[in-house]
């Protein structure tokens, strides 16, 4: 309950394997590993006079949630991730899921469920770094020593909270001038999430991180991303003949500063940027990437990010939906058009129990509005991105364009003519 | 001001961005080294903007730029 600006939703991470585990001694082994970690049957919990905390319970329930499959090809295993996304857990006081699919004994994943209250998406790949340590050190208990499970249950620094908040409020209402577009919400009460997995290799994913310094400059991948994600939302947009005077991209960001994050493993650390670009500068990707660098420099030199981060503090005294009407109202319920993140590190080793790790991707549920994310992350020299989506919201030929415009706008090799003009020569 | 105080300027607000002793961080590896990614690198130009008064964002930085805090040290010592 440290911060709660992702609380109440739920993300899966996957690992593929290149070869099968065997099922019952990784249950045992994470089982082991889970119990040093008594946070994670931990909850919420509201005193009288005190703001809300997570506590954890003398007795812990220690009953790890752990299924495995076996299927016979990607088609099935798919379905199978999907389901275990969309299944809710049992109550308050799980937080954790595991889920172990095995292919034909040639071809494993495992994939870990997890409440968003209790990790962001990176620390959830520490807490497997961890397990990965643990394995290594023969179950050493000493894993968690040193890591903090509690906060604070008390509000301090009121002053510095509320004027984050008033310059929080204040970006809000200046977005709100040009409300962005955003999809229609499907009718109904269907919560289920689908996902696709754009999986580039390594050649591809060079190619990407050449045209990133090429078209956005050093280190300016996530502009090149994102500004690749919004002309492929613009194209559907305008396949649907809907008119839309701008686009709004809520972009996660990770607010810790050191590398290792053993320290802050537990509880939600992420913040926002916003970046918000008309539909006229949608044709000029050289226009609506120096956009959002100019975007992000003037967030970051604003403090907004911080901001948000502090702000997010109020919702220990403040309801949730008090301060999502505050949101909503200047724009109109139209939080933004898309979310969406880009993890350029991953700290995992290169295997698991003795089976090597091919891939890493996240598979997070996103809050509605918007219903709809782009996330990608970099893991053993190769970009992934996945589209996760509310049930009804875009097509399954929808999600091919937008996949297919993706991939090819990241992966453009241009021609030696091209690129002669693009250097004015010639 | 040389550049000799600029690059121990530098060190000094890399290190509180990535939070690293500055004792650890060299002035001759380059920032992709440093594990920065698009979202520090952008707080390493407003400590710029801030320090030294001088805005870089715009101004078509390329790899040699950055090859090392020694070179961006020389680039903000020239443009002062």
């Amino acid at each position: 309950m440290k911060k709660t600006t992702c609380a109440g939703n739920m993300s899966q991470v996957v690992l593929v394997l290149d070869s099968a585990i065997k099922h019952s001694e990784l249950h045992s082994r994470l089982m082991r590993f889970i119990n040093e970690f008594p946070a994670v049957y931990g909850g919420i919990h509201r005193d009288i006079n005190l703001c809300p905390y997570w506590r954890i319970s003398e007795k812990a329930e220690e009953n790890l949630n752990f299924t495995s499959y076996n299927c016979s090809n990607e088609g099935d295993m798919r379905t199978l991730l999907g389901e275990c996304i969309n299944k809710p857990f049992k109550d308050n006081s799980e937080h954790l899921a595991f889920h172990f699919i095995n292919i034909e004994n040639q071809k494993s994943y495992l994939a870990m469920t997890f409440d968003h209250r209790l990790f962001d998406a990176r620390g959830a790949e520490t807490f497997l770094k961890l397990f990965q340590q643990h394995h290594e050190n023969n179950n050493d208990p000493a894993i968690s020593s040193g890591i903090p499970f509690t906060a604070p249950a008390h509000l301090s620094g009121w002053l510095k909270k509320f004027l984050a908040g008033r310059n929080v409020n204040r970006k809000i209402i200046a977005m709100s001038k040009t409300p962005p577009e955003i999809l229609p919400i499907p009718s109904g009460r269907n919560k289920r999430f689908k996902f696709r997995l754009i999986s580039f290799n390594q050649q591809e994913t060079q190619t990407i991180y050449d045209n990133a310094y090429k078209k956005a400059g050093y280190l300016m991948e996530m502009p090149f991303l994102l500004a690749v994600v919004m002309q492929a939302m613009h194209e559907l947009f305008r396949k649907r003949e809907m008119t839309a005077d701008s686009y709004l991209a809520s972009v996660t960001i990770d607010m810790r500063t050191g590398e290792d994050i053993k320290q802050e493993l537990f509880f939600n650390h992420v913040s926002y940027l916003f970046f918000q670009a008309q539909s006229e500068i949608m044709s000029n990707q050289k226009e609506l990437i120096n956009s959002i660098k100019m975007q992000m420099y003037e967030q970051v030199k604003a403090g907004i990010p911080r901001d948000i981060m502090e702000a997010s503090h109020l919702t220990r005294i403040a309801p949730l939906p008090f301060l999502k009407k505050i949101i909503d109202i200047p724009l109109k319920g139209k939080i933004s058009t898309f979310i969406f993140s880009h993890v350029s590190k991953n700290p995992l080793s290169p295997d698991i129990m003795g089976t090597r790790i091919e891939n890493v991707f996240h598979m997070p549920r996103v809050s509605v509005p918007p219903g709809l994310g782009f996330f990608s992350n970099y893991f053993n020299g190769r970009l992934n991105l996945v589209i996760s989506y509310l049930d009804g919201l875009i097509s399954n030929e929808e999600v091919n364009m937008l996949g297919k415009n993706i991939k090819e706008k990241l992966t453009e090799i241009p021609s030696p003519l091209v690129a002669m003009a693009r250097r004015g020569e010639g | 001001m040389t550049s000799k105080d600029i690059e121990d300027k530098l060190i000094q607000g890399i290190a509180s961005i990535i939070n690293k002793d500055k004792s650890s961080i060299a002035s001759d590896i380059p920032f992709h080294k440093l594990g920065l990614d698009s979202l520090g690198f952008v707080e390493i130009l407003v400590f710029i903007e801030k320090t030294f008064n001088l805005q870089l964002i715009e101004s078509g930085l390329d790899k040699k730029d950055f090859e090392t805090i020694q070179s961006l040290a020389s680039l903000i010592h020239k443009k002062l």
